[in-house]
C-alpha cells in the first residue's frame, strides 16, 4: 500500500508533471492527483482512445503490442503507459518547446 | 292488602307485566296468570287479552342459510417499474482503494514506473518538437493587393491621401484627401470617400459614401462604436464629425471657428470613451499650436470643448536635454498622438521638436499660455523622451505591452521608446527619406508596420530580425510617399494604406502576420526588459 503511494508519489513529483491517474480495466480511475471531474473525463476519453490504438497496433501485427502512448498537444503532452489490467497516464506540460 | 309486586291491584300492572314478557325472550310455558279482576272491588273490566296471553310463546330458531363460495384464481398483468423523475447524476467517485487488487496494482506500477520515468525525462531533454507548429488552416504565403480604390475627381486635383481609417465593423474603409504639402491650398474643396468592402459590386473608382469638407481634411478617425460616425481635422482648425449613412446631410457635428479651435492644422483626432459613460465618446485633437483640446457634440450640431490641455516650452519636464528655445512663452507644436491601451488617461504625443511626451489627461497645474479658451487650459506633460533628429509624424502605442511605443519621423528612423526611460531601447533605420506612419500590429505583438516617403510599406517583425524588415511592400510605382496606414482590427489580415497619388490599396497580409505565435508576448516582454539594462 505504502508502495503504491510511494511510486505514484514519485512520478507525480517529477518535473513537469502535472497530474496522474491509475485507471482500471474497465476505465473507472482507481488513484489520481486531479480534481474529481476532470479525472473522470480524462479517464472516460482516454481509455477509449488507448483501447483503439492498442487494437491497431494488434491488427497491423498480431505479434506487437502497444507500449506507450504519447498525444501532444500545444499546451500539454498526455503519456499514457497500459498494463494488461491498468492504464496508467499523466498529463504533463511540455517541456520539449523551450530553448 | 299484601299482594304479589306483578300482580298489583290496578289492571295496568298486569298489561305491563306481559309486556315485559313479551319484549324480552320468549319465556318457557308458564302457567296462565291469575285474573284477580274477580276479587277486586269496583268495576270490572274484561281483558280482551287475557285470552291471548295463555297462548304459549314457542320458540323458534332463526337462521339464514349459509352462502356457498368457491375460490377463482385472479390474473395480474405483467408490469415493469419505469423511472419518471430526473435525478441529479451522482458524480462518479474514484473507486475506493480497499476494493481493488492492492498486490496486483503495486506490481503494474512497479513495472510501468521505471519506463515511464525514463520517457518524462526524455520529453524535457529532447528537442524534438522545437521548431515543430501544426497549422491546421491554410497559408497564406504572399501579400497581395487585395483592392485599389481611389476618387477620381480629387485624384484629378493632385489630392493627397492623408488620413486613413477603418471603421468598428471593419468593412469599411475611409479616407481623407487633402496635402500634406500644405500652402495655399486651405481654400480648396477636399473630400472624404468610403468604400465598403464587404459590398458586392465594389467599385474601385466610385466610393459607396463622398462627403465635401470645406478644407483639407488631414486626418480621420471612425467611431469606435457607431459605424458610421466619422470624425475628420481639417487645415483650417476645425474638427468636423460626418455620419457616412446620411447622403443627404452628413455634417453631424462641427467646432465652428471659435476661439477655442485650433489656429493651426489639426494634425491628429482620436475617439475617447467619456470617463463615466463608457458607450458615449468625445473627440480628442492636436495641433501644431500646441493645443490638445477634447470635445463633445451637443444637441445643436455644435462641438463643445470640455477640457484643453496647452503644451508650452517652460512647461516641459526636464528629463532630457532640448535644444534652448528663444525667450518668451513658445508653444510646443504636437504632430501625433497615441493612447495607451492599459491606461485610458496616459497618452504619447510627437511634437514637432522631434521629442515625444508622456501626457496625461489627468493633471492640474494650469498652462502658462495666453491664448483664449472657455475652459481652463492645463499643461499636460510629465515625461519627456529623447528626440529624434526632426519632426515625430507619427506614434503608436503598442496593444501588448503597456510601456513600450514606437515613433516615427522625418529622420527616417523608427525608435521602440519605453516610458521607463528617456532614451530609445533601439532606433532602427527604416528609410533615406521621411516616416509618414508608424502602427504596432493589433494581433502579433512583436510586428508593426511603417509607411516610408519612398513609397513603399514596411512590416518588421521583430522575433525574426531585428535589422531588416520582413517584407516591404511596393506601393507607388514612381517612389512618391506613402502618407498613411492602418491595420483592420477586425479582420486581421488586411492592411490599407493611402499614397500622395490619391489611391487606397488594400493589402492582404500573409499567414505569418496575422497568427500569434507561441510564446510572443513573452518574447516582448523580454525585449523590453534586456534592451532597457
Amino acid at each position: 500500500m505504502a508502495e503504491v503511494e510511494e511510486t505514484l508519489k514519485r512520478i507525480q513529483s517529477h518535473k513537469g508533471v502535472i497530474g496522474t491517474v491509475v485507471v482500471n480495466a474497465e476505465g473507472i480511475p482507481i488513484r489520481t492527483t486531479l480534481d474529481n471531474s476532470t479525472t473522470v473525463q480524462y479517464a472516460g476519453l482516454l481509455h477509449q482512445l488507448t483501447m483503439k490504438a492498442k487494437s491497431t497496433v494488434r491488427d497491423i501485427d498480431p505479434q506487437n503490442d502497444l507500449t506507450f502512448l504519447r498525444i501532444r498537444s500545444k499546451k500539454h503532452e498526455i503519456m499514457v503507459a497500459p498494463g494488461n489490467l491498468a492504464f496508467h497516464f499523466l498529463v504533463k506540460l511540455s517541456f520539449c518547446f523551450t530553448r | 292488602m299484601a299482594h304479589d309486586a306483578p300482580s298489583s291491584s290496578f289492571p295496568l300492572g298486569r298489561l305491563l307485566h306481559v309486556l315485559r314478557l313479551t319484549a324480552q325472550m320468549p319465556p318457557p310455558r308458564r302457567p296462565p296468570l291469575p285474573s284477580h279482576a274477580d276479587s277486586l272491588p269496583g268495576c270490572f273490566l274484561p281483558l280482551s287479552w287475557s285470552a291471548c296471553a295463555q297462548c304459549c310463546v314457542d320458540l323458534k330458531s332463526c337462521q339464514t342459510a349459509s352462502i356457498v363460495t368457491a375460490d377463482a384464481s385472479a390474473q395480474v398483468r405483467n408490469h415493469a417499474d419505469a423511472q419518471v423523475q430526473t435525478e441529479a447524476l451522482e458524480p462518479v467517485s474514484v473507486q475506493p482503494p480497499s476494493r481493488c487488487d492492492i498486490p496486483r496494482l503495486a506490481a503494474f506500477l512497479r513495472r510501468v514506473e521505471a519506463m515511464v520515468i525514463r520517457e518524462l525525462n526524455k520529453n524535457w531533454q529532447s528537442h524534438a518538437f522545437d521548431g515543430f507548429e501544426v497549422n491546421w488552416t491554410e497559408q497564406q504565403q504572399m501579400v497581395s493587393c487585395l483592392h485599389t480604390l481611389g476618387y477620381p475627381p480629387a485624384q484629378a486635383q493632385g489630392l493627397h491621401v492623408t488620413g486613413i481609417s477603418w471603421n468598428s465593423t471593419g468593412s469599411v474603409v475611409a479616407c481623407a484627401y487633402g496635402r500634406v504639402d500644405h500652402g495655399d491650398w486651405s481654400t480648396l474643396k477636399s473630400f472624404v470617400c468610403a468604400w465598403n468592402l464587404d459590398r458586392r459590386g465594389l467599385s474601385p473608382r466610385q466610393p459607396s459614401a463622398v462627403v465635401e469638407a470645406p478644407s483639407a481634411v488631414l486626418c480621420l478617425a471612425f467611431h469606435p462604436l457607431q459605424p458610421s460616425h466619422v470624425a475628420g481635422g481639417l487645415y483650417s482648425g476645425e474638427v468636423l464629425v460626418w455620419d457616412l449613412s446620411r447622403p443627404e446631410d452628413p455634417l453631424l457635428w462641427r467646432t465652428g471657428l471659435t476661439d477655442d479651435t485650433h489656429t493651426d492644422p489639426v494634425s491628429q483626432v482620436v475617439w475617447l470613451p467619456e470617463p463615466g459613460h463608457s458607450h458615449r465618446f468625445q473627440v480628442l485633437s492636436v495641433a501644431t499650436d500646441g493645443k490638445v483640446l477634447l470635445w463633445q457634440g451637443i444637441g445643436t450640431g455644435q462641438l463643445q470643448l470640455t477640457e484643453g490641455f496647452a503644451l508650452v516650452t517652460q512647461q516641459l519636464p526636464r528629463s532630457t536635454k532640448l535644444k534652448k528655445h528663444p525667450r518668451g512663452e513658445t508653444e510646443v507644436g504636437a504632430t501625433a498622438v497615441a493612447f495607451s491601451s492599459f491606461d485610458p488617461r496616459l497618452f504619447i504625443l510627437g511634437t514637432e521638436g522631434g521629442f515625444p511626451l508622456k501626457c496625461s489627461l489627468a493633471v492640474g497645474e494650469a498652462a502658462l499660455t495666453r491664448m483664449p479658451s472657455s475652459v481652463p487650459l492645463r499643461a499636460p506633460a510629465q515625461f519627456t523622451f529623447s528626440p529624434h533628429g526632426g519632426p515625430i509624424y507619427s506614434v503608436s502605442c503598442s496593444p501588448f505591452h503597456r510601456n513600450l511605443f514606437l515613433s516615427a519621423g522625418t529622420d527616417g528612423h523608427v525608435h521602440l521608446y519605453s516610458m521607463l526611460q528617456a532614451p530609445p531601447l533601439t532606433s532602427l533605420q527604416l528609410s533615406l527619406k521621411y516616416l509618414f506612419a508608424v502602427r504596432w500590429s493589433p494581433v502579433r505583438p512583436l510586428v508593426f508596420a511603417a509607411a516610408s516617403g519612398e513609397g513603399d510599406v514596411q512590416l518588421f517583425d521583430l522575433q525574426k530580425s531585428s535589422q531588416k524588415p520582413t517584407v516591404s511592400i511596393k506601393q507607388t510605382q514612381d517612389e512618391s510617399p506613402v502618407y498613411c496606414l492602418e491595420f483592420n482590427s477586425q479582420q486581421t489580415q488586411l492592411l490599407a494604406a493611402g499614397d500622395a497619388q490619391g489611391t487606397v490599396k488594400v493589402w492582404q497580409l500573409s499567414t505569418e502576420f496575422t497568427e500569434q505565435g507561441p510564446r510572443e508576448a513573452e518574447d516582448l516582454d523580454r525585449l523590453a526588459a534586456e534592451v532597457a539594462t
